[in-house]
């Protein structure tokens, strides 16, 4: 707490080493204590994902729990309108590959510390971002727009669980005839697959690269370990053991050497129980 | 075995330190200067420092005595021969009277005792004024007044090593052991009473144990020459011995009153050496085995034994020890019986054991060794009940109501030792078929300074007696007498006086009957104590008040139920029998796509095992919000919190089929439609309220909330299965699918073994609930989960040895609480041998297996028949800080409650080790009591209740909208301070009514770390220099856990004299 009792007087932002400003948030007016949050312009050469402009995205550390995404958005609208806000556990790249899953079926958020990418509208909300000085803090929630955390929020939470029925099982329905179209494409390329591989009337097959992931015949961890093992079996019946002499001198040391070491580890378990197991009655 | 017999041996270092020690003694004993002769009466030479150990009742005799030196001094007993072990060394020295004390008519009405006694009080008072330091202190020879004994200590830094006893014998032959015949009188009534009684002497009746005292003083050098000649001839006799005397001291029957002690255990083994059962060559091992096979296989109460070779014409035959004794076993000499003592019932006990250890001794999946002479067994972890006879003095109006003067005379006085047959043979009578075994506990021989009086009788501790609960039979109410017309009525009506009566039963038989109180399982267990209490009171006169029934005080805290207390049996049954309902109608159920394969319950109610188990409600609907689509009540935050109703899980197994998809999600998804099918058709069919979800069905029925899961078999097969960009199938284990197999295999199949454990033994559900509670109470339920506890608690039932399986609650949490405790954890696996599934070979494969990778397995390893490599239950947790904790507080609580279960003088609040210590935990977070819903089953009832939302005494009906299943606000609270802060702290809460959550910062929490976005939760910023450091906000954290629980925080409480930021 002492370099934000040295910030205070100078009214200007806190930049620590490393380029992040340090903000101060506390959840209502009347609180007695503030978190720290961290903010730094997004800054990822290797992401070149649309979702996150680099020059308007602002990269957000430590987000207490009761922050959900509308209240992170109506924070930092202060500094500019916000376009998208997105809360995540860790840092790291956006992902987008799984199939887009109705909000019924999405696995349970966790509710911890966050960290968030807010894009702004315009670029120059980033810089009045990290310019806001460390003693001003940002209140969370306020009496125009009181968010809700405890008894509260959990029946909240309680009601929103219930699901109509039919709703249900209409995004049923829609995920299982995606699934299934899905399927059938899936299908029709790999009967495609097979027929090119066919020979043609004169005889003549044709062997191209193909996609990947199309080999025609599906093949698994186990198939392969399988072969690799025969592989060895056939490998180890050619070889000849112990033919010279260095060879064989070589194996009984080693053997020798083995022993020993198995016994010294005996000896020393044996220690160790009797060390162990008392012997004591009472 | 051998390493054993080193820990129990006498060091040589330590023997040269008992002889010199007895050299001195025997000096000085042998200085003792002489006295002119005096009335026995006159005990005025004696200084006032030193009182006579002896309770002089009746007050006078005949006879002269003075002080003379000793004939002789020598060593007796076990350090004589050899076999002395520790940790109570007892070095026994015989002084033999010298001729001038002793008159020929001595042995008459207490004379020889008494004259005994003045003789060590003359020791005393010499070895006293005498220059060598030592406390002196009088006992008694196994509790039995008559026999006195000095011991002496010698004082400094090795004070408590050993003590020596002090005996004054006769001279070898001095009277003739013919006068000790058992059916020989040597008290006379006349000067016992004092009443003028014209009796001739052969019509007095016989004092076969006061006799058989004074027998006993004639003898112990023959004996000892006897012992040592048997010793000499077997190499192995003194480790046998020794082991014997370990076995019988872990079972407590080596010390006090009618005990069954070392002398009498080398005396056993000299007998088997002797008619051959052993031979000399054989080991200590094998020594013991012989012998305990032999105690569990011969019945001395019936049949006893003699070592006698050619008894002469004038000892007493086997029939005469047989009709004076209840335990024969008569010495070298064929006149003295060294059991006389031992009650039918010690005897009974000490054969239990032996047949017990022969039993498990062979089993290949116990480790005979420590079950044999490792664990002790005290009586209170021995027996499913016990109870204590508390005032003593009332044993005294009971030997009067029985007419056991005689016998009393007999015993000297010790009205204690005359009444306990009779109470034993009235109790075994009256409980006759309800249990195994009755023991008592034995008196230790009291033990006072030279300086005090002998203490009375009934100063001593209560008497103690143990019961072995035959569990078919002893909670029975109706005790079925023989029928009306039978010659064996006026018997049954003598024994049970006015409760029995004529009944007529459903078969039409009339027949004398006793009906026992008790609806519930809880007041049924307690048959026993109401059927003793009413014996103890008929033929006693012992008042209830002196009882103390200790077989039930800790199943208070799990009790529940208004009108008829119960401990959750009844209220089991009721959601079992729901469940069974509900999965008939599953089957029943058409119009599913797939058939059903398979319903099993997945929850601890379902087993018997649910700490309180969910009852059927009715519930006040004004009280809830009503949500409008779906007709559903939700509970309003202006209220308290409504009744928490548990959902009880059930999985629900669906046919395979080439239908299924072979794709994660939408295997998710067609769940999901099976889930609304299901809700349709029960609706459809049965008027169930059901909810539908992705996850689950709860379905709402007579009062109780079932949540239904289906589940397809290839589903964890399927989520393992992952295509890498090459489009190989590779198979990883991931904890989505082991938490699936977790749920829906593992979970199902040990909910079925243990239901039919509960059949088997229908206290195991009771035990695991109270194990459960104590677990929850100190905190540890996250810990130690639901499903390990229950498995501690089978291996408790499965493998009982050294014990039998318990057959109360009571018993079964104290042998859990040390389980826990004393377990070695570190360097076994528990074995839990569900369904008898194991064979030796895997225990060893197990223990092979275990040993090998003992590093990376749990560190609270339980092997079941389905899981032998992996402890799935313990996976998790706990941790070894965690778990040592648990042992720790385990060894505490069983400490507190053995105290206070055996001793009625202490504080009688068995919740006291329920209680957490609370100073350990940094920060305490108090609750709002009616925001905890489950607040009416905390260790503690609170004073005030909350309307809940609950109508008492409904009939619970199915249909109406849904109720509010599954909201707890504690466990909410609970998770979201878990995700939000739990790399920082650890979160503590009693789940059942706990208002404090306990918090503990982790220690990595205080050291500053360099800034890392990865590592900056809740965190704040230090900048010195070039370098940023982080350290915890522990004000804002402090802050949001009051914001996080709004509604439910009362007050957060801070301890930041333990740590400061």
């Amino acid at each position: 707490m002492a370099a934000s009792g040295k910030k205070h007087v100078r009214n200007t932002a806190c930049v620590i080493p490393g380029g992040f400003t340090v903000l101060s948030l506390q959840f209502s007016p009347d609180s007695p204590a503030q978190h720290s949050v961290f903010v730094k312009e997004h800054k990822v050469r290797a992401e070149r994902s649309s979702g996150r402009p680099l020059d308007r995205t602002l990269f957000v550390l430590n987000v207490p729990p009761y922050c959900s995404r509308e209240v992170v958005r109506e924070l930092f609208s202060i500094f500019g309108n916000v376009s998208s806000v997105e809360l995540r556990d860790h840092p790291g790249s956006s992902e987008g590959s799984e199939p887009k899953l109705s909000r019924f079926f999405r696995p349970a958020e966790k509710q911890g510390f966050k960290v968030g990418y807010i894009v702004f509208e315009k670029s120059a909300s980033v810089a009045a971002a990290k310019s806001h000085p460390r003693h001003v803090p940002l209140v969370v929630s306020t009496d125009q727009r009181p968010v809700k955390t405890g008894v509260q929020k959990w029946i909240q939470q309680y009601s929103q669980s219930f699901i109509p029925p039919d709703k249900l099982q209409q995004s049923v329905d829609a995920f299982m005839q995606d699934y299934d179209k899905r399927k059938e494409e899936e299908e029709e390329r790999q009967r495609n697959e097979a027929e090119k591989q066919k020979d043609d009337e004169e005889g003549w097959v044709k062997v191209t690269r193909g996609h990947k992931g199309t080999k025609a015949r599906p093949h698994s961890e186990a198939a392969n370990h399988r072969a690799l093992q025969r592989e060895m079996r056939k490998k180890r019946r050619k070889e000849l053991m112990n033919f010279y002499t260095w060879q064989h001198r070589n194996t009984q040391k080693e053997h020798i050497a083995e022993l020993r070491k198995k016994f010294e580890e005996d000896k020393q378990r044996i220690a160790l129980m009797r060390a162990q197991r008392k012997f004591r009655p009472y | 075995m051998e390493e054993l017999l080193k820990e129990v041996v006498l060091s040589e270092h330590r023997k040269q330190q008992i002889d010199s020690f007895i050299q001195t003694v025997t000096k000085l004993i042998q200085t003792v200067p002489k006295t002119p002769k005096v009335e026995v009466n006159d005990m005025s030479w004696l200084s006032g420092a030193v009182k006579v150990p002896f309770l002089l009742l009746p007050k006078t005799t005949k006879g002269k005595f003075c002080m003379a030196p000793p004939a002789s001094v020598d060593l007796i007993g076990s350090y004589a021969l050899g076999t002395c072990i520790k940790p109570h060394i007892r070095v026994d020295m015989a002084v033999t009277l010298p001729a001038e004390v002793l008159q020929p008519k001595d042995f008459l009405n207490q004379r020889y005792p008494r004259k005994r006694a003045l003789y060590l009080a003359g020791l005393a008072q010499h070895l006293q004024s005498s220059s060598e330091v030592v406390t002196l202190r009088f006992s008694c020879l196994h509790g039995n007044r008559l026999r006195p004994i000095l011991l002496l200590t010698p004082s400094g830094k090795d004070s408590s090593s050993f003590t020596v006893g002090v005996h004054a014998c006769l001279p070898p032959g001095y009277f003739k052991p013919s006068r000790f015949h058992p059916k020989r009188n040597n008290i006379r009534t006349e000067w016992y009473t004092g009443l003028k009684t014209s009796n001739p002497e052969s019509s007095e009746p016989p004092t076969p144990h006061y006799n058989n005292s004074i027998l006993g003083d004639l003898l112990p050098r023959s004996h000892l020459q006897f012992l040592s000649a048997v010793s000499s001839k077997c190499s192995a006799f003194a480790d046998g011995v020794a082991l014997l005397k370990v076995w019988l001291h872990q079972r407590q029957l080596d010390q006090g009153a009618g005990c069954f002690n070392g002398f009498l255990a080398s005396m056993l083994l000299a007998y088997l050496l002797i008619s051959h059962r052993i031979s000399s060559t054989m080991t200590a091992y094998q020594l013991l085995r012989n012998s305990l096979n032999f105690i569990a296989s011969t019945d001395l109460t019936v049949s006893g034994i003699s070592l006698a070779k050619n008894p002469d014409p004038t000892a007493p035959s086997l029939a005469d020890f047989h009709d004076a004794f209840q335990v024969v076993f008569v010495d070298p000499s064929g006149h003295l019986n060294m059991c006389a003592d031992v009650t039918a019932c010690t005897y009974k006990q000490l054969q239990h054991e032996a047949s017990v250890s022969m039993h498990f001794w062979d089993d290949p999946s116990v480790d005979g060794f420590h079950c044999l002479l490792m664990t002790p067994k005290p009586m209170i972890r021995t027996s499913d009940h016990v109870f204590q006879l508390c005032d003593l003095v009332k044993l005294q109006s009971s030997c009067k109501k029985q007419n056991l003067l005689c016998e009393l005379m007999d015993h000297s006085g010790d009205y204690i030792h005359t009444a306990l047959p009779f109470i034993l043979s009235l109790l075994q009578r009256g409980l006759g078929q309800r249990i195994h075994l009755l023991a008592h506990s034995l008196t230790p021989s009291p033990v006072w300074s030279v300086e005090s009086e002998a203490p009375k009788y009934k100063t001593q501790p209560p008497l103690s007696f143990g019961l072995l609960l035959n569990p078919e039979i002893s909670a029975a109410v109706l005790e079925r007498g023989p029928p009306a017309d039978s010659s064996k009525v006026p018997e049954f009506r003598q024994l049970w006086g006015p409760r029995s009566e004529l009944r007529r039963f459903q078969d039409g038989a009339i027949t004398e009957a006793v009906l026992w109180e008790g609806k519930s399982m809880y007041q049924k267990r307690l048959v026993p104590k109401q059927i003793i209490t009413h014996l103890l009171q008929l033929h006693a006169d012992i008042p209830e008040s002196s009882v103390r029934f200790v077989g039930a005080l800790v199943d208070d805290v799990v009790k529940m139920g208004r009108e008829v207390p119960s401990t959750g049996e009844e209220e089991s049954l009721v959601v079992v029998q729901s469940y069974d309902d509900l999965s008939r109608k599953l089957w029943k159920l058409e119009g599913l796509p797939l058939s059903i394969t398979a319903v099993q319950g997945a929850h601890p109610a379902l087993r018997y095992t649910q700490v309180f188990p969910p009852e059927p409600l009715v519930l006040d609907h004004s009280f809830f919000d009503r949500d409008k689509i779906s007709r559903s009540l939700v509970p309003k935050d202006v209220k308290p919190c409504p009744q928490y109703i548990t959902p009880i899980t059930v999985i629900c197994h669906m046919e395979g089929s080439g239908k299924w998809p072979h794709d994660r999600l939408a295997i998710r998804h067609i769940r999901a439609a099976f889930h609304i099918s299901l809700a349709e058709l029960l609706k459809k069919d049965h008027n169930y309220t059901c909810r539908p979800c992705p996850t689950h069905l709860d379905v709402w029925k007579n009062g109780l909330a079932f949540r239904i899961q289906v589940a397809y078999h290839r589903e964890p097969q399927v989520l393992r299965e992952r295509v890498t960009a090459e489009g190989l199938l590779v198979v990883r284990d991931n904890e989505e699918a082991q938490a699936l197999e977790m749920a829906t295999i593992h979970k199902p199949l040990l909910t079925s073994m243990l239901h039919g454990l509960q059949q088997q033994h229908p206290c195991f559900g009771a035990v695991c609930r109270l194990a459960k509670r104590w677990l929850a109470a100190q905190l540890f339920s996250d810990e130690i989960t639901e499903d390990a506890a229950d498995l501690l608690v089978a291996s408790l039932f499965l493998q009982p040895a050294p014990f039998t399986a318990p057959g109360s609650p009571q018993v079964g949490f104290l042998r859990f609480l040390h389980l826990l405790s004393s377990f070695d954890w570190r360097n076994n696996p528990l074995v839990v041998n569900l369904n008898n599934q194991l064979t030796a070979a895997d225990y060893t494969e197990i223990k092979n297996d275990f040993m090998a990778s003992r590093d990376s397995l749990p560190v609270m390893f339980l092997a079941t028949p389905k899981d032998k490599k992996l402890s799935l239950w313990t996976r998790r947790a706990p941790s070894i800080q965690m778990l040592q904790r648990v042992m720790m507080v385990a060894a505490e609580s069983l400490k507190v409650l053995e105290c206070q279960l055996m001793d009625g003088s202490q504080m009688q609040d068995v919740r006291v080790v329920m209680r957490p210590p609370l100073e350990a935990y940094d920060v305490l977070i108090h609750l709002n009591p009616n925001q905890v819903p489950l607040l009416g089953q905390a260790v503690d009832p609170p004073a005030v209740t909350f309307n809940r939302g609950v109508v008492p005494n409904g009939a619970p009906q199915s249909g109406g909208p849904l109720p509010v299943i599954d909201y707890n606000p504690v466990t909410l609270y609970l998770m979201e301070l878990r995700e939000a802060f739990g790399d920082l702290a650890l979160f503590f809460c009693d789940p059942y009514g706990g208002t404090v959550i306990s918090v503990l910062w982790k220690p990595k929490t205080f050291v500053s770390a360099p800034f890392k976005t990865s590592q900056i939760t809740a965190r704040t910023v230090e900048v010195m220099g070039e370098e940023v450091k982080t350290i915890p906000n522990f004000g804002a954290i402090l802050e949001d856990f009051r914001v996080l629980g709004k509604g439910l925080v009362k007050s957060v409480e801070a301890k930041t004299e333990k740590w400061a930021f």
